[in-house]
């Protein structure tokens, strides 16, 4: 727990004053208490009575010391370090110690801040930075009180104070408690009307309905506060609302930037995912634990509606980056695709900056490059892939009924078939087959996969479509399915189920050193590309040979010409369908099929043969076909058996069973895709040594994650990429930074600020937080009641802080300008969606459809450049609430960038709040701004309100969620009349003008008023 | 060590800070909200997260620039047929390049012969600078011109490379460096964004990401201008009838303070009520400036508006507003190349024929330009940068183009404390790889603010734990070249 940090003399000054508990005989006789126990040498200045190491020492090191003596040896100078407390106090050449604690005499360090000589003075003159007075006496303070040393803050997992009593101490004590030591007033309640207002922005994004506004303007005493946060968090515009919020923290974009700006495939899978999870109220743990590993975790949650696994979409989020397509060092390009994987990883979830420490260890956090990398193995052990949408829990069920089917198909041939042939004609067999091993220490060719046996030799099938073993020994039927015509050689095959099934096998990580790579393959409308160092934008004119299409239904041996990519690391990737602009698609009829897979020089070997599976064992042969388990050559045996015609019976009908398989392959056909991720082979990383790709540390990095958080890291032995044990780390409960980082997320977008205003650093140059008990208190209880984000939103949102009116005065602007203190709530301005979505509202064209793909982005003649749309979307978007506008990385919303939406790059949990004229131009001049007031227009004209009065009423209550005073009232009308005379109109005819209406309109959607949470 | 940090703690309120600069209330929000105040004091703005401004008292240095106009040559221009002749290309023509140095990987991997240029150099000027006949106006200003032989980038491809040029940083996000010079030093009219793009038909690789402001402040965002009725986003006025817009704005101003009456001192709110009077200045300045009525056809002939290219023409048009953003004091104008009948300066194939469309398009404007300022006195106080993003290879792509070369290309600068006439750095002989002081993308933005006033090492911004530069932990003046 977090120490409370000692009231300053000042403060305590301040409270006697305000309460007046005291005279000014005792204040006088304080005052000098107060001096006397401050550092004799800055008489001056007040400090605190006690100095706490991480609130009032560590932030004057950070800024001033640590860039020359901090965690970096690259830039260490006098190799002295002041980040941790063995190298502050060691013994240094000529007995010199930096801080020896209690002895302010002995400490170099208090010699040399103080120096007069700018030759020794530190910090040097040339760095521009100098000790305030306060620094100094603070810093003196400090080593006289004995140097006391703590982990950086965040890195404290916080603990329960058990001597509170929950009951009482709620999250306003720990802010009452401030606003008082702080000798202010706190505001008021804000009034019911204005409090719906601002519930239903922020939990939902949207103005409150009429019918709202009606009832609480009402007074309707049995309709509580508490049922109205109730009723605008369990909306459905909730989950669009925060999932927003979320959206900005990983970067959310629908394409990939760069030149063309390719498509991220159905990357609005993942918002809708969002959406539900934040409605569901899904506990955060699990929300992390999907986005690091939604792939791998043990029971998915399946989509109630549709049966498709859900957690599998979190993964998306790693997709978001952008993507270079064709890149002149692919190697250098996935440095920076993991790079963006980990700054945006590790600032959402640890509110750390672990990108800074690419190129060296940390400048200021003690994040070491070894954990980079550690974190950048992980990364490049996850391989990306098309993951189809309609992965459901039903196709997976269809699969195993195919597969008893055919395991029974096999039970009732083997069961006809007489064994005793077999032996007799087994040693003529082994003889054929020992022709075949020859060349055993001749090979010009390496086998990097072969498919003839029964296994996948150690190759990954994803998906459905491979099944997990080849089609080695597979009863083949004549077409009606009365006659066996006999038994399949080895393949892996995608039409293990049937075709336009997807799946992939994909090899293990090899380093590219022969000029060719060759697969035995047939096909149609497939693929087989070779991913190199995790390069997926595969095309001319650099990389076009690292796809071959497969278009062939006889096997033919497809050739890669790899002489130009040699030391790279690559793995080859089988799979039907193809791509198109970077777009997979999977046609019904498309399939795969591969033997084998070599890598050679020079010529295609053509004595390719399968030399470690060529005897049989004439025992058991048929028992081992029923259980699946032959060999080639048990199959080359049998087969010569069943051409002899010497099995007794091979005509069982198996008719019906076929047609029931093939009524179940064809449900499983897939036909959309997202971007995700499949497991990879685990693979350390070296370290890129100051970032640079082809400078390699001598030694790999064990993958693994931060050494700060978890101290005796195990390296993770898994031979997929560790992503599970990464998630272990994070939503362990003794990780101090997980629930910490996201109540403060929750509480900032509650607020507008966080109690840690850097929401996305909890660094050492991260800001402090302003109340570290509640803090602590709230990700204690995050955790206790389930890491539900809804539990915690409404715990914040029922305190006082919460429902305080937005009025300041004078006093608690003096003393707290910025109202870090939350004596009143902070004006805020609208969201850029909320403002858009709001003008929907108001004019009644809000569609409130949800879900499903963007609606194509409005193009003006300013949007140019390559990778332009070729239609526009619609003005007004269909009326749809812009979180479901298309987000295309190229070509942003204006709308959305002038009111502060971030460009998707990097995590950014706290948007800019910018006041630019260029929003002005918007909301006055903007189409579509002009539009929303037309259709408002139209709407109130076809009410035919009997009076002007009730039309201007629906107005406010539309717009600005309340109804006008009487002032407001004659104004509008006046107004109403000067618009008329303008267009000279009789005032008579007003009511029924669409232009008069839409100028009031319009200038309705400019009053601050609507733009602004007041 | 020559960073200057300190975090301000600021126990003054907005009001009092507001209270402290001399523009008063009004202007001061207007100014800070578009660029035409410095950092110095947008701290106080609604800025979240550490706002650290770390960048002392700006301007650091003597200022000799005012304004910068950068003339963005998309595509990368051919050094060696442009500003870097290499007479062995013409013996070697046809030769395999492979045989002769060491070849790096390129971005369309069609490596052909060694390439002569199509075009004959000539020297111009007392100076006697070389430059090819695709430039023949331009030539005409060499003793005006600090040529660098010796620029490098980071990046083979477009995107990045647009992104490195424009931010220092070849990924999407960053701030431009016409955000930078905002951010540090304001703009110097009130009615104007201080950083402006003249879109001439081409906007790069990398979209508008290379004008972004990032994570500065959306007012240092570039303003993106057209040619056309209504060169900029949502400044025409939507109502039909005179005086209903003033009207609205009436109403909407006095609802308004009306609000605040009642709020007590909301800053953001009175920041967001003023924003709507430049907002209306605006309306009439941009088109003001876009007329050309006061301007002289002397003028226009000498940028070529009445030549029979019209691209020649659009892009001298883009060339006065350039000079009148500069008289009105814009801090920073980019013009973007004009849409030729070829591609952007990309030769991958036919390079006779595309460099000379898009030089024909540009050469007599720049030359235009140059003159112009010079003969108005303004071309002292303005920076004029030519380059592109990387340059091209003096082996063909093909038969007939040449493909992306960042180890070597040629750009220029003029103007306010730049020498004339001289030639800085050196490539070898095919023009292939630098051999002598090699300049980098950082060099020139250290240049570049150095000449505006600004320290490069000391304009940073706090984002990401980090203070972050226009020039990242890099650059250097490139003192020869400076007067």
């Amino acid at each position: 727990m977090l120490k409370n940090r000692a009231s300053s003399i000042k403060s305590i000054i301040r409270n006697y004053f305000r309460v007046q508990l005291i005279g000014a005989v005792a204040i006088f006789i304080l005052a000098i208490i107060a001096f006397t126990q401050c550092s004799d040498r800055h008489p001056s200045v007040n400090t605190p009575e006690h100095v706490d190491f991480n609130f009032d020492v560590r932030p004057i090191l950070v800024r001033n010391c640590y860039l020359c003596h901090g965690p970096d040896p690259s830039s260490r100078k006098a190799d002295l370090r002041l980040d941790t407390y063995e190298g502050a106090t060691a013994l240094r050449e000529h007995g010199i110690t930096a801080i020896m604690p209690g002895k302010l005499k002995k400490s170099e360090l208090v010699r040399r801040i103080n120096h007069h000589d700018p030759e020794m003075v530190m910090p040097p003159p040339e760095t521009n930075m100098k000790l305030s007075e306060y620094e100094i006496a603070i810093l003196e303070k400090w080593i006289d009180q004995g140097a006391e040393w703590t982990p950086h803050w965040s890195f404290i997992t916080p603990e329960k104070d058990n001597s509170i009593d929950e009951n009482k101490y709620t999250i306003d004590h720990f802010i009452d408690e401030k606003i008082e030591q702080a000798g202010i007033k706190a505001a008021s309640e804000e009034v019911p009307l204005k409090l719906l207002r601002r519930v239903s922005f922020i939990l939902t994004g949207l103005p409150p309905s009429p019918e709202m506004v009606k009832k609480v303007s009402e007074g309707n005493d049995t309709y509580t506060y508490e049922q109205m946060v109730d009723h605008y968090l369990n909306s459905n515009a909730f989950g669009e609302r925060w999932a927003r919020h979320w959206m900005d923290v990983v970067r959310y974009s629908e394409t990939k930037g760069h030149e063309f700006d390719y498509t991220i495939m159905n990357a609005w899978e993942y918002r809708d995912y969002l959406i539900r999870m934040f409605n569901d109220d899904i506990p955060y743990n699990e929300f992390i634990s999907e986005h690091l590993a939604g792939d791998l975790v043990s029971n998915p949650r399946i989509n109630e509606k549709t049966g498709s696994n859900e957690s599998r979409l979190g993964t998306m989020f790693y997709t978001f980056s952008e993507g270079k397509h064709s890149p002149v060092d692919t190697k250098k390009e996935e440095a920076d695709r993991i790079d963006n994987m980990i700054d945006v990883t590790t600032k959402a979830f640890q509110g750390l900056t672990v990108s800074c420490a690419r190129c060296h260890d940390h400048k200021f956090d003690p994040i070491p490059t070894a954990d980079y990398y550690a974190l950048y193995g992980v990364l490049q052990s996850t391989r990306f892939s098309p993951v189809p949408s309609d992965n459901t829990v039903t196709k997976w069920k269809k699969v195993e009924k195919i597969d008893t089917i055919k395991s029974s198909i096999r039970n009732m041939l083997s069961k006809e078939w007489d064994s005793n042939v077999v032996e007799d004609h087994a040693s003529t067999h082994l003889i054929n087959n020992s022709k075949l091993n020859k060349d055993i220490n001749n090979k010009h060719y390496e086998m990097l996969g072969d498919f003839r046996g029964q296994n996948l030799d150690g190759w990954k099938s994803d998906g459905i479509a491979f099944g997990h073993r080849t089609t080695l020994g597979n009863p083949m039927f004549t077409q009606a399915g009365k006659k066996l015509s006999g038994l399949s050689s080895g393949k892996a095959s995608s039409k293990t189920y049937g075709t336009g099934i997807f799946g992939s096998i994909r090899s293990p990580n090899f380093t590219i050193d022969k000029d060719f790579l060759g697969v035995m393959a047939s096909g149609r409308s497939s693929s087989i590309r070779i991913i190199m160092d995790n390069f997926q934008l595969i095309q001319n004119p650099i990389y076009g040979e690292l796809e071959k299409k497969v278009n062939n239904e006889k096997m033919h041996p497809v050739v890669f010409n790899l002489s130009a990519w040699k030391g790279h690391t690559a793995y080859v990737e089988i799979l039907p369908g193809t791509y198109k602009s970077h777009v997979y698609r999977l046609e019904k009829d498309a399939f795969i099929e591969a033997e084998y897979v070599v890598t050679f020089d020079e010529e295609w070997p053509s004595d390719v043969e399968n030399l470690s599976d060529i005897a049989t064992n004439s025992n058991d042969l048929i028992s081992r076909w029923s259980k699946a388990q032959s060999s080639k050559a048990d199959i080359d045996l049998l087969n010569q058996l069943l051409l002899n015609g010497k099995f007794r019976n091979s005509n069982v009908s198996i008719s019906e069973q076929l047609i029931e398989m093939k009524k179940l392959a064809e449900s499983l056909i897939d036909s959309t895709f997202y971007s995700g991720v499949y497991e990879g082979y685990g693979l350390d990383s070296h370290v890129f040594n100051r970032g640079n790709t082809d400078d390699l540390s001598e030694k790999a990095v064990n993958r693994g994650f931060l050494s700060i958080i978890e101290e005796n890291q195990k390296s993770i032995e898994n031979d997929g990429s560790g992503r599970l044990e990464l998630v272990n780390t994070i939503v362990n409960s003794g990780n101090p930074l997980t629930a910490r980082v996201m109540v403060n997320r929750i509480w900032h977008h509650l607020f507008g600020r966080g109690i840690v205003e850097t929401v996305d650093n909890f660094g050492l140059q991260g800001k402090l937080p302003s109340h570290p008990q509640l803090l602590d208190h709230l990700a204690i209880k995050f955790m206790e009641d389930g890491w539900s984000i809804k539990k915690m939103i409404k715990y914040v949102m029922m305190t006082d802080a919460f429902r305080r009116s937005t009025e300041g005065s004078i006093d608690v602007d003096k003393v707290d300008s910025d109202n870090v203190l939350l004596a009143h709530f902070p004006v805020r301005r609208l969201e850029a969606e909320a403002i858009h979505d709001a003008l929907l509202a108001a004019a009644g064209n809000l569609n409130d459809s949800m879900y499903g793909p963007p609606v194509p982005l409005y193009l003006t003649s300013f949007m140019q450049g390559r990778g332009r749309p070729r239609a526009s979307g619609p003005l007004d978007g269909n009326g749809r609430r812009s979180i479901y506008h298309e987000v295309r990385r190229n070509f942003l919303e204006p709308m959305m960038l002038t009111f502060d939406r971030p460009i998707p790059f990097t995590t950014f949990g706290n948007r800019n709040v910018t006041n630019v004229p260029a929003q002005s131009l918007i909301l006055m001049n903007n189409e579509f701004v002009i539009q929303q007031a037309k259709v408002m227009a139209e709407k109130v004209i076809s009410l035919k309100f009997s009076e002007q009065k009730s039309a201007i009423n629906y107005i406010y209550v539309h717009a600005l969620s309340r109804e006008p005073t009487e002032d407001e009232m004659n104004f509008a009308q006046e107004y109403l009349r000067l618009v008329a005379h303008s267009y000279e109109l009789e005032e008579s005819k007003i009511s029924d003008n669409v232009d008069v209406w839409k100028d009031y309109c319009h200038s309705v959607f400019n009053l601050k008023e609507f733009i602004y949470l007041i | 060590m020559s960073k200057k940090k300190h975090i301000v703690h600021s126990p003054m309120s907005r009001r009092e800070m507001l209270g402290l600069c001399k523009n008063g209330f009004g202007s001061l929000a207007f100014m800070s909200m578009f660029g035409g105040i410095s950092s110095a004091c947008s701290k106080i703005e609604n800025i979240p997260g550490v706002v650290d401004v770390n960048t002392g008292q700006l301007p650091h240095l003597v200022p000799k620039a005012k304004n910068v106009i950068f003339l963005y040559m998309d595509g990368g221009v051919s050094q060696v047929d442009s500003f870097d002749p290499k007479p062995r290309l013409d013996k070697e023509n046809g030769q395999d390049p492979r045989k002769k140095f060491k070849v790096d990987n390129t971005q369309f991997d069609n490596v052909g012969k060694i390439l002569k240029s199509p075009w004959k150099f000539k020297q111009y000027g007392e100076c006697g600078m070389p430059v090819s006949e695709l430039f023949p106006h331009i030539a005409s200003c060499v003793d005006d011109l600090a040529l660098i032989r010796s620029m490098v980038s980071n990046f083979p491809e477009h995107t990045n490379a647009n992104y490195f040029l424009h931010t220092g940083s070849g990924i999407q996000g960053r701030p431009s460096m016409g955000a930078w010079a905002t951010y540090g030093l304001g703009s110097e009219n009130n009615n104007l964004p201080g950083y402006v793009v003249l879109d001439g038909g081409l906007i790069p690789p990398g979209g508008m990401d290379n004008f972004t402001s990032g994570f500065l402040s959306a007012s240092y965002q570039a303003s993106i201008l057209k040619s056309g009725p209504v060169p900029l986003a949502n400044i025409q006025p939507q109502e039909q009838i005179d005086g209903l817009q003033q009207q609205k704005l009436a109403f909407i101003k006095q609802m308004d303070n009306r609000l605040i009456g009642k709020l007590g001192n909301v800053d953001a709110v009175e920041s967001a009520i003023s924003n709507y009077e430049l907002a209306y200045k605006m309306q009439s300045s941009i088109p003001e400036l876009t007329e050309f009525k006061e301007e002289t056809a002397a003028t226009k002939k000498l940028y070529g508006m009445d030549s029979d290219d019209e691209n020649t023409r659009g892009y001298a048009a883009q060339c006065i507003l350039a000079r009148r953003l500069v008289e009105r004091g814009v801090r920073f104008i980019e013009l973007t190349c004009p849409k030729v009948k070829a591609d952007r300066w990309d030769q991958h194939n036919g390079l006779k024929d595309g460099h000379e469309r898009n030089a024909h398009a540009v050469d007599q404007p720049i030359a235009g330009l140059i003159k112009d300022l010079k003969s108005r006195g303004l071309l002292e106080e303005t920076l004029i940068i030519w380059t592109g993003e990387f340059g091209r290879t003096p082996f063909a792509q093909g038969n007939d183009g040449r493909d992306h070369n960042p180890s070597a290309f040629s750009m220029w600068m003029a103007g306010a404390g730049v020498k004339g006439g001289v030639i800085h750095g050196k490539t070898d002989d095919y023009g292939y790889r630098v051999i002598e002081n090699e300049t980098t993308i950082h060099d020139l933005h250290a240049t570049m603010l150095h000449l505006l006033g600004v320290d490069h090492e000391r304009l940073t911004y706090h984002f990401g734990g980090r203070d972050i530069r226009l020039t990242d932990v890099h650059g250097h003046v490139i003192r020869d070249i400076l007067t």
